[in-house]
């Protein structure tokens, strides 16, 4: 009660000739978070629905939860690994918060402890983004005179999860800084932007910064012995590290371990199963598109099955199953998260079905194909991004021809 | 704009003056400027030679350059895969001569990354003061992420220790790949044994340490450079490139 | 005879005003391609320069004879004899440069600029004009890529023309270089930075809504 009371206490300071006036935006986001505007439409059309942006965007939020703790949780359990093969904790202030704090991390510490690791990593990542990001948001909400818009809680959250834990902050800011600025406030904001901001800002950083978001060092947040591996599996199959005698992809129980996370990889992207669950509840609450979904999973079992019958003697990648490919990388993550962002996906039925299978097959492409880079699902979305509204325009065009057909 | 300049016999006058007079123009300045060119394109092949010989030093002018190459350094001409100098002439260039059906082969059994090589290869021995072989300079290419990676290797007169492998041209990327012009790169070649045994040992790989004889340190971040610079030595330090001419220490006699 | 006011504007104005990369967006091409490194955005907006004058004075100097039906052809002539001249100047004196720029000089030529100057302008004004409305064009030109060399040689490599301003991780300094800014195409985003930032303090310059 009083909570409503006092919002609307101060209200006025941020209404048109309020002392506040340029802080409107800020004062908007905030209490729309604990109650429904006030407003009503005044045209003639309109929509009462239980769900608007608001609770979209918190729910697609909350479903990243799983991933996220998973993956504080693994950048502990990996660091943990690297330790007992003969390294060291991480070379960095994180490490030296984590001991400060009171935390130790041996081989065999208990889950809460790598939960704990991971957090000293992920959280601080998070609240730059957070910060930063947030900051460009207001600034631009309060020259434009828009309202915040909640995009941003999704982009940010999605954002952090896609970096390795051992990221410089300051990199962090920047990527964050060119995701909200250049993909989406320069053509207007949320729903104008035709890229993907999370994923726009990651791609700045993998081209900006490839040292420490590629290669086989960022991946493990520990110092490594010599000769212990922090490659990713991806890049390991790439390398053919995978896929041979040793480690088979035949080899089920390593599947299992990729499907559950136990790999090295960006905080987010390591759990197949926790992903699935968030991506399975929000298709079930009709956010995401099972279209796009099916499309991209359509589209990399196909061409990565037609690539294995092709295959290739000097490319072992030729060989990796379908299967595989869902489990290693970020393809799950993008596949439910990133491809699935309404404003940069086609809009129509078909052209989402065509929108998912070009993203499943430029994955594949670039993952097999491509010697630079090792994983595909980020440039296969962004590139997706600037074909979806060509897919819609298809779509309408033929749904006009048909029924001109039709009538006349 | 008056309909008098669109007579025939004007347009074909205008258009033949003006290309005459630019065709003038054009040929003197080709003409007149292309001892000063050549010039420049051999100071660049032998400044690359000179850093790969470790003589070069920054601010040399022009004639400095030349006198040091010319005192230090000798160019012969090695059948490749075997260990006989043969005649040229002074211009000769295996990389025009690749394109050559005549005077080249195949590539076959090796992942270097181009088709065809020359027959006979340029090599530059270097002498120090007092006249002995201090080093051989290859001249040496392969591919790397993007494309050919071209470059000198320097190796010690005892045919096994590697001096200096400089790269002068290739599409890298910068920042990764392309630091394989990073003189502290460079600098690790610097005693490395290209062979054990016999064979060719030589390995850029992760991790080597400055210890072992036979690897480098491998560019972070740039796996395929690092395997195209292996590849590239294992190709030409074997026995169809520069092998049996490193094995005889042809230079000796 | 031009007064000197008409001569200034002539000469001035494309640099924020009627800027042949800004407003016009011509010449992109080259825009993006050689302003990794100062100095050869420097080389590459003399060469320009050079051409657009000369070839806007000659084509002036000549444009009461040149017949209407082969004139783009006359026109190309020139231009082209001009490129190469200066590409061979460039082969003999700066090498090293040249080898940088590589095609780039050559690729003159079909920069819009040139052409566009001497359609535009040159074969309708007299040839003191011209000459200084071909200087100022390839001024424009100089005036973004010597502020976008500028910004991508000192974050991608931190120095400016070749001497270390912000010393690089890789050297034992602290600046992490950014490798975006090394790519020729985050141009892109500079150049459409500096729309922005010409538009914002020029606004007569925005297009209308359509």
């Amino acid at each position: 009660m009083g909570l409503k009371t006092f919002l609307e206490d101060i209200e006025p300071d941020f209404e048109p000739g309020g002392k506040y006036e340029k802080f409107y935006a800020l004062y908007e986001a905030a209490a729309t978070i604990f109650y429904t505007p006030g407003k009503v439409n005044k045209a003639q059309t309109h929509v009462r629905d239980s769900i608007d942006l608001k609770r979209i965007m918190i729910m697609v939020w909350m479903a990243t939860f799983p991933a996220m703790f998973y993956g504080m949780y693994n950048v502990g359990l990996q660091a943990s690994i690297a330790i007992e093969a003969g390294g060291a904790l991480y070379d960095g202030w994180q490490a030296g918060l984590f001991t400060a704090l009171g935390g130790t991390l041996t081989a065999d510490s208990g889950w809460l402890s790598m939960l704990f690791y991971g957090a000293c990593f992920f959280v601080p990542i998070y609240a730059v983004t957070f910060v930063v990001g947030g900051f460009w948001e207001v600034l631009f909400a309060s020259i434009r005179k828009h309202e915040v818009n909640e995009g941003f809680f999704v982009t940010s959250v999605l954002f952090a999860l896609t970096l390795p834990a051992t990221i410089p902050l300051w990199q962090v800011a920047l990527g964050i800084t060119f995701g909200v600025v250049i993909a989406k406030e320069i053509f207007g904001g949320t729903g104008r932007n035709f890229l993907n901001p999370a994923l726009s800002g990651r791609a700045f950083l993998y081209f900006a910064y490839p040292a420490q978001i590629s290669g086989d060092n960022p991946w493990v947040a520990a110092q490594m012995a010599d000769g212990y591996s922090g490659a990713t599996w991806l890049s390991k199959a790439a390398t053919g590290e995978m896929g041979n005698v040793t480690n088979s992809f035949n080899d089920l129980s390593l599947w299992w371990d990729s499907f559950f996370g136990n790999i090295p990889g960006s905080v987010g992207e390591v759990s197949t199963l926790a992903i699935l669950l968030g991506g399975l509840f929000i298709i079930y609450m009709r956010i995401a598109s099972w279209r796009i979904v099916a499309g991209v999973g359509l589209g990399v079992a196909f061409f990565a099955s037609l690539l294995n019958l092709i295959g290739s003697d000097t490319n072992p990648m030729f060989a990796m199953p379908f299967y595989w490919h869902f489990v290693i990388g970020g393809l799950a993550f993008g596949m439910f998260f990133m491809a699935t962002d309404p404003v940069s996906a086609s809009f129509t039925n078909q052209g989402k079905w065509a929108y998912g299978i070009f993203i499943g097959f430029m994955t594949v492409l670039i993952r097999v194909l491509n010697p630079a880079f090792p994983e595909g699902i980020m440039l296969a979305i962004l590139f997706a991004n600037l074909w979806a509204p060509l897919f819609d325009y298809f779509v309408a065009q033929s749904n006009i021809k048909r029924r001109l057909a039709r009538v006349g | 704009m008056s309909a008098k300049k669109e007579t025939f016999g004007k347009t074909v006058g205008v258009v033949v003056a003006v290309c005459l007079v630019c065709s003038i123009v054009v040929s003197g300045a080709a003409v007149g400027l292309r001892s000063l060119q050549q010039t420049n394109a051999a100071i660049d092949k032998k400044s690359n030679i000179l850093t790969a010989a470790g003589l070069y030093e920054a601010g040399l002018s022009n004639e400095e350059l030349s006198a040091i190459y010319d005192e230090f350094v000798e160019e012969r001409y090695v059948e490749l895969g075997t260990d006989n100098y043969v005649e040229k002439d002074g211009d000769y260039d295996m990389y025009t001569s690749a394109k050559d059906p005549e005077a080249s082969v195949r590539v076959e059994n090796s992942n270097v990354g181009f088709q065809r090589r020359a027959n006979v290869a340029n090599v530059y021995i270097v002498k120090n003061e007092a006249g002995d072989v201090s080093r051989i300079v290859l001249p040496v290419h392969g591919s790397g992420l993007w494309g050919l990676m071209y470059g000198f290797l320097a190796v010690d007169a005892d045919g096994k220790t590697v001096r200096e492998l400089i790269y002068y041209q290739h599409q890298e990327t910068p920042g990764l790949g392309g630091e394989i012009q990073n003189p502290s790169w460079q600098a690790k070649w610097d005693g490395k044994k290209l062979y054990q045994n016999g064979d060719v040992a030589i390995q850029v790989k992760k991790q080597a340490g400055n210890d072992n004889p036979y690897a480098v340190d491998a560019l972070s971040g740039a796996t395929l450079t690092s395997n195209g610079v292996e590849n590239t030595l294992t190709y030409w330090a074997g026995e169809n490139g520069y092998g049996p001419y490193l094995k005889n220490q042809s230079w000796r006699s | 005879m031009a007064d000197v006011k008409e001569m200034k504007k002539a000469l001035f104005g494309p640099i924020l005003d009627s800027n042949p990369i800004a407003l016009h967006v011509l010449g992109i091409c080259s825009a993006l391609a050689i302003t990794t490194k100062l100095e050869t955005a420097l080389v590459m907006s003399l060469a320009l320069t050079t051409v657009v004058a000369f070839s806007n004075l000659f084509i002036s100097i000549i444009r009461n004879h040149i017949p209407s039906s082969v004139r783009i052809i006359i026109q190309m002539t020139i231009i082209a004899s001009l490129v190469i001249v200066v590409d061979q100047i460039l082969k003999a004196y700066s090498y090293e440069i040249s080898k940088q720029l590589s095609v780039f000089v050559g690729l003159i030529i079909t920069n819009c600029i040139v052409m566009g100057r001497a359609e535009a302008y040159a074969m309708k004004s007299p040839p003191l004009m011209s000459f200084l409305d071909g200087i100022g064009n390839g001024l424009g030109y100089s005036f973004i890529l010597i502020v976008i060399g500028t910004i991508k040689e000192l974050a991608g490599f931190g120095t400016i023309l070749g001497f270390e301003i912000l010393p690089l991780v890789q050297n034992g300094g602290w600046y992490q270089g950014n490798g975006l800014l090394i790519l020729p195409f985050s141009s892109f985003f500079l150049i459409g930075g500096m729309i922005w930032f010409i538009r914002t303090i020029r606004p007569e310059q925005v297009e209308p809504k359509e």
